[in-house]
């Protein structure tokens, strides 16, 4: 299986502060759903930041589908995040855009005619059970609608990677539910890489996916 | 009602700068424009007791444009029937010579004083006649509103440029949260930053054909044609077709400005 995230010996740190990760040595392959778990402010949220190139990498190496982030241009980043579907907890729907819009965000800017990106938007929009809304502007969504949203958005491109960072946070149970149905499915059936950040694992999911666990800026690999 | 708040922050203030540009710009031109008048309506004699050299007459102050000696024979043509030939020939010997001066520009009278005296200095020459019409009054009140204009309009493109200034803040703020999220999803520069060039574009359009609607208007309206006909200035000077070249220039460049400047600052905050 060909290694889609790579660790070797990696830190982070925020400029004149401790490191907040130290020496992490891991590796996620293709096709895997990963757990990252760990206390309030143990890094995981900055180890999530690290794979799309939102934090600068302070010691060792990551390299993320094949591309080492330490040195990496900003026009290779930008290429790489065309690859990748984030999902964060408080949504980042742009505002101003209709929700059919904002899910057509990543094949807009992949540059895909104006029609395909429409029909996959659609698609997606019913498959997250919001066709209905696809008029509608973020704010007048409620948060599990957002999240929805922000999940058939995170699809809409057929990523080689989804890391959603505590992406069912704010929901209700329902909403909770088809967030991780639609991840699951999408590391099932379309074989996407998925590393989710997370507070606690829950019951519904798969007993055997992966699970890293941070503590004291040391990750350690329970499954 | 956003998207009227959106485009009013930059349309606004880019009408004031446009506006005072123009308005800059006519003063400018309808001053030259009266200068011009007045110079050609301004005549310069001067009376040699002998024939002098028209060069030095050229040389003798910056002022002087040209000189032309008036024909002696023109005149005496005209008494030539009424007086012998021989009284003709004494005429011929004492008549002076004349020369007609064409100025640069228009002067003000400090330097027609030194004109004279210069002229004066020039040996054989005995008099300078400076015939004028009396525009002194109607062009010192254009060149005093003329400097209240540039004043005015200086104050005006201030307090545009603050609001321009104020109006680049809002939109680093406004398009901040899009650009950030489309950054996030790998979206080049050119287009995270589409939006804020069209609105650039867009606005700058709108004040552009403000102002020269307004100066349309402005000609267009009779009470002004009436002031401006009192006043002898041609209507037509209030909009030139390199107006709107200079107004074009100058509302593209400083939206464009504001979007770069906006583009430029942008840091990603993820």
């Amino acid at each position: 299986m060909r290694n889609v995230i790579e660790a070797k010996n990696l830190k982070l740190a925020y400029p004149r502060h401790e490191p907040v990760i130290r020496n992490a040595t891991f590796r996620v392959e293709t096709n895997q759903f990963v757990f990252i778990t760990g206390a309030s402010g143990s890094g995981k949220s900055t180890l999530l930041r690290s794979m799309y190139g939102g934090m600068e990498i302070s010691g060792g190496d990551l390299n993320v589908g094949g591309i080492d982030m330490r040195s990496i241009s900003s026009s290779k980043l930008y290429k790489l995040r065309r690859h990748i579907g984030i999902v964060f907890q408080d949504y980042k729907l742009i505002k101003e855009w209709t929700v059919e819009k904002n899910v057509m965000l990543p094949l807009i800017i992949a540059g895909f005619p104006k029609d395909v990106c429409r029909a996959q938007a659609v698609k997606l929009l019913n498959h997250v059970k919001l066709s209905h809304k696809s008029d509608k502007f973020p704010m007048e969504l409620s948060g599990g609608e957002q999240q929805r949203v922000a999940m058939a958005r995170a699809l809409a491109h057929n990523p080689f990677l989804i890391l959603a960072d505590e992406p069912t946070g704010n929901l209700d149970d329902y909403s909770s539910q088809v967030v991780w149905e639609l991840l699951e499915r999408a590391n099932e059936e379309l074989e996407t890489t998925v590393v989710v950040v997370t507070h606690h694992i829950p019951e519904m999911i798969n007993a055997d996916y992966r699970h890293l666990m941070i503590e004291n800026g040391v990750i350690y690999d329970i499954r | 009602m956003t998207f009227v708040r959106n485009h009013l922050g930059l349309i606004l203030p880019l009408f004031a700068i446009l506006f005072a540009i123009e308005y800059m710009l006519v003063f400018d031109r309808v001053l030259k424009n009266y200068e011009t008048r007045l110079q050609e309506q301004y005549t310069v004699i001067v009376v040699a007791d002998k024939k002098v050299d028209v060069s030095r007459i050229e040389k003798a102050n910056p002022l002087v444009k040209s000189v032309e000696p008036v024909d002696s024979e023109s005149v005496l043509r005209r008494i030539r029937k009424q007086i012998s030939k021989e009284n003709i020939e004494k005429i011929k010997a004492i008549v002076p010579a004349f020369y007609t001066l064409k100025l640069l520009h228009y002067p003000d009278k400090k330097s027609l004083e030194k004109l004279r005296r210069d002229l004066l200095d020039i040996k054989g020459v005995k008099r300078v006649q400076i015939f004028e019409k009396v525009h002194d009054r109607l062009y010192a009140m254009l060149l005093f509103m003329k400097s209240n204009f540039y004043i005015f309009g200086a104050m005006l493109g201030l307090i545009g440029f603050l609001l321009v200034m104020k109006q680049m803040v809002i939109w680093q703020l406004e398009h901040k949260e899009r650009m950030q999220i489309m950054a996030l999803f790998g979206a080049p520069v050119w287009l995270r930053s589409g939006v804020l060039f069209r609105l650039a574009f867009v606005d700058a359009l709108i004040a552009v054909a403000l102002v020269a609607t307004g100066m349309l208007y402005v000609m267009s309206d009779t009470r002004v044609k009436e002031v401006l006909d009192e006043m002898g200035i041609d209507g037509s000077l209030l909009l030139r077709f390199d107006d709107l070249a200079y107004l074009a220039a100058a509302g593209f460049g400083i939206a464009l400005f504001c979007a770069t400047w906006v583009v430029v600052r942008f840091r990603e905050e993820l």
